[in-house]
């Protein structure tokens, strides 16, 4: 024998001996309701550089060099990281289960900088509402669901049995509500229609309160409603679900996605339907309120989305959809309402440092009337929105971003409340700029600047905004301002309308824009499970538009209106247990100012809260979520006048408090199988008179729902 | 010219008109298109000499006008509230209000025309005349919102008045056809059957009456 081939042989006996001496480890990851986490990470804490990464069903599979003990953790953006040791002869299996955390501090959010930026970092106060919440809600529309997890936002009827918001003293025309950073067209009585925004397929809902019209213009006044749709991760899902309720309250929905190569695709669709509701059933009284019976309505909502990701760092996301709602207002007419919506999008990743967006979206909204008698569909309301878009990132010095942007939207609006049916268009355009100055890890700094023009006022409108962010220890102080705006739109411009035959109300072309002050300060503590937040803001609105008496014209006229200041604090604690239990306590104050001897018209609450106290935990075959959750709303008393035609005389009002609790019961019973039964109004509450602020109950309600992840039930276990 | 240069130049209008149109929207055959009022006949519309039937379409959204139905001579006259009737007419209509002349009404539970009770077998009491009235022909709503409603003092027959019925305790107000057959017994003897069928035009505008009609019933 050589003295080479000793060493050859010597060398084959250590690598034998090596990998005799490795252990194969393997396992999944997945989070509370054992749904498989794709990307999670898996670190060895003994050997630095050692880990695994899972794949698109929550598996993973590394290799120790030997039988020692070590420490694995697994961790996830939004889990809180679970930590196991595997003894020394331990080989084989190994399973994490993450808890989800509830503060969501590592969660990437976009709407108060426009660009990706985690949760804790952001600088502007955001709020956001997880998937797993919407789940635990079962909420079926976005005013379901804000209601039940934010104070000081209220969801009312106003004329007609029309949805009104009010949003911390904001009414619905100084929200702005978009669907992943895209505007609604269309609006009944200043409000966007809420049921079109329906919870299925959502991942998450952002909101930021206060003036943000220094990046999204005009509306951004009270707040932005973000609502952030979710993508598929499995390679396939089909998902059936149904729900039954009082009311002859119907849900069916369903969904099927695929996630295959450089595609990933979802397509939803959801209907629902609830007979009218006869608020006096029960009393020897038919007058029980401002009106006695709530319309019976139906919903179909249709949604697709595709994306296609061209190369590494270009990406294309194309989306259409489709919405109905039919309200049986009176046996013979049916108000119908329908959107039709598409669009693209592309995203490209120009350098590790800068990246581009370019849009192009188009929403269409449109009333109609059916006129049961003759099947007539007539057609009086159709509002239509281009709008093209282009935002730009660069980042510099590694931690600093500027970004640059600008929109042009043409708004088409034809109505029955213009003289003839007419039509009107606007075209309007912006640019806007920001830079997010991060020059310590504990310091962060943002300003913006935006500039909207509009065609028909000929406004041009300068928007700012300052927001400071210092991290001390446990602790996150925030600061900023911002400033708000709100063009007059073509209805408040051009309205020419007989009002149910009674009076004209005009339109007034020479309106100034709403424009707001918004200032406020954040003081968040986080320590172990637990996080308290606590938030004052102060606002200062000019010039609101809205409609008074015009004795000249003999009819009512769109104006503007004095000066009104709204300040408030928002107070939010929760807390979340590897046992399964959490909780979330949130309370809202806000006081409305107007001058001295004017009336205070707004019926916004001053005081508001929501609590929740759930339980979840998830076994191999079994999952249960128990949640209690409740909301306060206090008494409000406001003026309110006594002639229409005259504004000389008011008298108060005011409307009772009240609080609801509803509890609701999940379990996953097998395999991607998951019952759900709630019981809403739980102590039985009921308005001694319905005004168009009461809950619209008649009592305890109760709901069964059933839901099936047919892609669950073909996975191995 | 030759058929490439004419397409060439049909195609930039072409284009233009198309993006206009999507532009203002998409779908819009989906809806009905009602027809424009002005070139809408109003009046007797339809007449069946044979059966005796008809339709009667009126346009009664002004508060301040009487339309004055003569069913003898298949006419409509319409004239201001309070302003002299016309010499001859046999019922009259003020937006939904309802008044005859000199007759008396009854309601009906027929299914249809053809259906009708015969004349002579429903009482006498069943049938109810005209009231003079100070608070039901509304003439000016304009200050509705402040309670104020001014009336004009006039005949009202609250049985035919029936046929449509407004609960304005909410707002917008709720309207329910009574969907029957009403039978107008005329001064002169003779009787007529008639229906509601609609109260909006096909616009869904309120206050443009579609009425059917037979006259003279049998007795």
């Amino acid at each position: 024998m050589t003295g080479r081939t000793t060493i050859f042989l010597l060398l084959g006996l250590l690598l034998a001996v090596d990998a005799a001496a490795q252990r194969r480890i393997s396992g999944t990851v997945t989070g509370d309701r054992r749904e498989p986490l794709t990307g999670a990470t898996i670190l060895v804490k003994e050997i630095a550089g050692l880990g695994a990464v899972t794949d698109t069903e929550g598996r993973y599979e590394l290799r120790l060099p030997d039988k020692k003990e070590y420490t694995l953790t697994a961790t996830y953006i939004g889990y809180f990281d679970a930590k196991q040791t595997l003894a020394a002869d331990h080989g084989g299996v190994l399973d994490f289960q993450l808890n989800e955390n509830p503060t969501l501090l590592e969660q990437v959010v976009v709407t108060g900088t426009r660009t990706p930026k985690l949760l804790k970092d952001v600088p502007i106060v955001t709020r956001v509402i997880a998937e797993s919440d919407i789940r635990r809600t079962d909420a079926t529309n976005i005013g379901d669901l804000l209601q039940t997890e934010l104070p000081g936002i209220e969801f009312s009827y106003s004329m007609n049995q029309q949805t009104s918001l009010n949003m911390a003293g904001f009414g619905g025309n100084s929200v702005l509500f978009l669907v992943d950073g895209e505007r609604l067209a269309g609006e009944t009585l200043d409000n966007v229609d809420y049921s079109r925004l329906n919870m299925d397929n959502v991942q998450r809902i952002e909101i930021v309160k206060g003036a943000a019209s220094s990046l999204y213009g005009s509306n951004a006044v009270g707040g932005v409603v973000n609502i952030i749709s979710r993508e598929s991760q499995e390679p396939w899902s089909v998902n059936v679900n149904g729900r039954y309720g009082a009311h002859n309250e119907q849900r069916y929905g369903g969904s099927a996605g695929f996630n295959r190569g450089r595609f990933n695709s979802m397509t939803n669709v959801q209907y629902t339907s609830i007979d009218a509701i006869d608020l006096s059933k029960g009393t020897d009284n038919t007058q029980v309120g401002d009106y006695s019976n709530i319309y019976g309505h139906s919903t179909l909502n249709v949604k697709e989305r595709l994306i296609f990701t061209a190369a590494e760092g270009l990406r294309f996301t194309a989306r259409a959809g489709y919405f109905f709602r039919e309200r049986n207002s009176s046996e013979s007419l049916r108000d119908r309402y329908r959107s039709f919506t598409g669009g693209l999008k592309g995203n490209y990743t120009v350098t590790d440092k800068d990246d581009l967006e370019l849009s192009y979206s188009f929403d269409q909204y449109d009333k109609s009337d059916y006129l049961v008698a003759g099947g007539r569909d007539v057609r009086d309301y159709s509002n239509v929105q281009h709008t093209l878009r282009t935002l730009y990132n660069h980042t510099f010095a590694s931690r600093h971003i500027l970004t640059a942007g600008g929109d042009y939207m043409r708004d088409y609006l034809m109505s029955y409340q213009f003289e003839g049916n007419g039509s009107h268009i606007q075209h309007t355009a912006d640019v806007f700029a920001q830079l997010d100055w991060n020059p310590h890890e504990k310091f962060n700094l943002i300003a913006g600047l935006r500039l909207d023009w509009f065609s028909e006022t000929k406004l041009t409108h300068l928007s700012p905004k300052l927001g400071l962010m210092y991290k001390l220890g446990s602790c996150s102080l925030r600061g900023s301002y911002a400033g708000g705006f709100r063009a007059p739109t073509l209805k408040e411009m051009y309205m020419n309308f007989y009002m149910g035959n009674i009076f004209m109300i005009y339109g007034n072309p020479d309106l100034r824009p709403e424009s707001s002050h918004n200032f406020s300060l954040s003081a968040e503590y986080m320590k172990g499970r637990h996080n308290l937040t606590v938030t004052g803001f102060y606002n200062i609105v000019d010039g609101r538009i809205t409609t008074a008496w015009n004795q000249a014209l003999g009819g009512q006229v769109y104006t503007n209106m004095s000066r009104l200041q709204v300040a408030g604090v928002d107070a939010n604690a929760s807390g979340r247990y590897p046992c399964g239990i959490s909780w979330r306590l949130s309370y809202a104050y806000t006081y409305e100012h107007i001058g001295k001897g004017e009336p205070m018209l707004s019926s916004t609450r001053p005081h508001t809260a929501t609590a929740r106290i759930a339980y979840d935990k998830d076994w191999k075959n079994y999952g249960l979520s128990v949640a209690l959750s409740g909301r306060y709303l206090s008494k409000v008393t406001t003026d309110i006048y006594t002639e229409i035609t005259s504004y000389e005389k008011t008298e108060k009002r005011t409307y009772p408090g009240y609080t609801i609790w509803k509890l609701s019961l999940s379990q996953r019973v097998w395999r991607g199988v998951s019952v759900t039964l709630a019981v809403d109004n739980l102590f039985n509450y009921r308005p001694r008179y319905y005004y168009s602020n009461s809950p619209t109950t008649t009592g305890t309600v109760c709901s069964a729902g059933l839901s099936l992840d047919i892609e669950q039930m073909f996975k191995k276990k | 010219m030759s058929v490439s240069h004419k397409i060439t130049s049909i195609l930039p209008g072409v284009i233009a008109i198309l993006s206009l149109s999507a532009c203002n929207g998409i779908l819009e055959d989906i809806y009905d298109t009602p027809e424009p009022e002005e070139t809408k006949i109003y009046g007797f519309i339809a007449v069946d000499d044979n059966t005796h039937t008809g339709r009667i379409y009126l346009d009664a959204t002004d508060y301040t006008e009487w339309h004055y139905i003569d069913l003898h001579g298949k006419s409509v006259t319409t004239a201001i509230v309070d302003a002299e009737t016309p010499a001859n007419w046999d019922l009259a209509i003020h937006r939904y209000d309802a008044k005859t002349n000199g007759g008396a009404v009854t309601e009906s539970t027929a299914a249809g025309f053809g259906m009708l009770p015969a004349i002579s077998s429903i009482p006498e009491e069943a049938f109810a005349a005209d009231e003079w009235t100070t608070d039901k022909i509304t003439v000016d709503m304009s200050q509705m919102m402040d309670g104020i409603i001014r009336y004009a003092e006039d005949w009202y027959n609250p049985c035919l008045s029936g046929w449509l019925h407004v609960d304005t305790s909410t707002m917008p107000p709720v309207y329910t056809l009574s969907g029957r057959i009403y039978l107008l017994r005329l001064s002169d003897g003779t009787c007529a059957a008639l229906r509601l069928t609609d109260f909006m035009n096909d616009a869904a505008v309120k206050g443009f009456m579609t009425i059917d009609y037979l006259y003279p019933v049998q007795p």
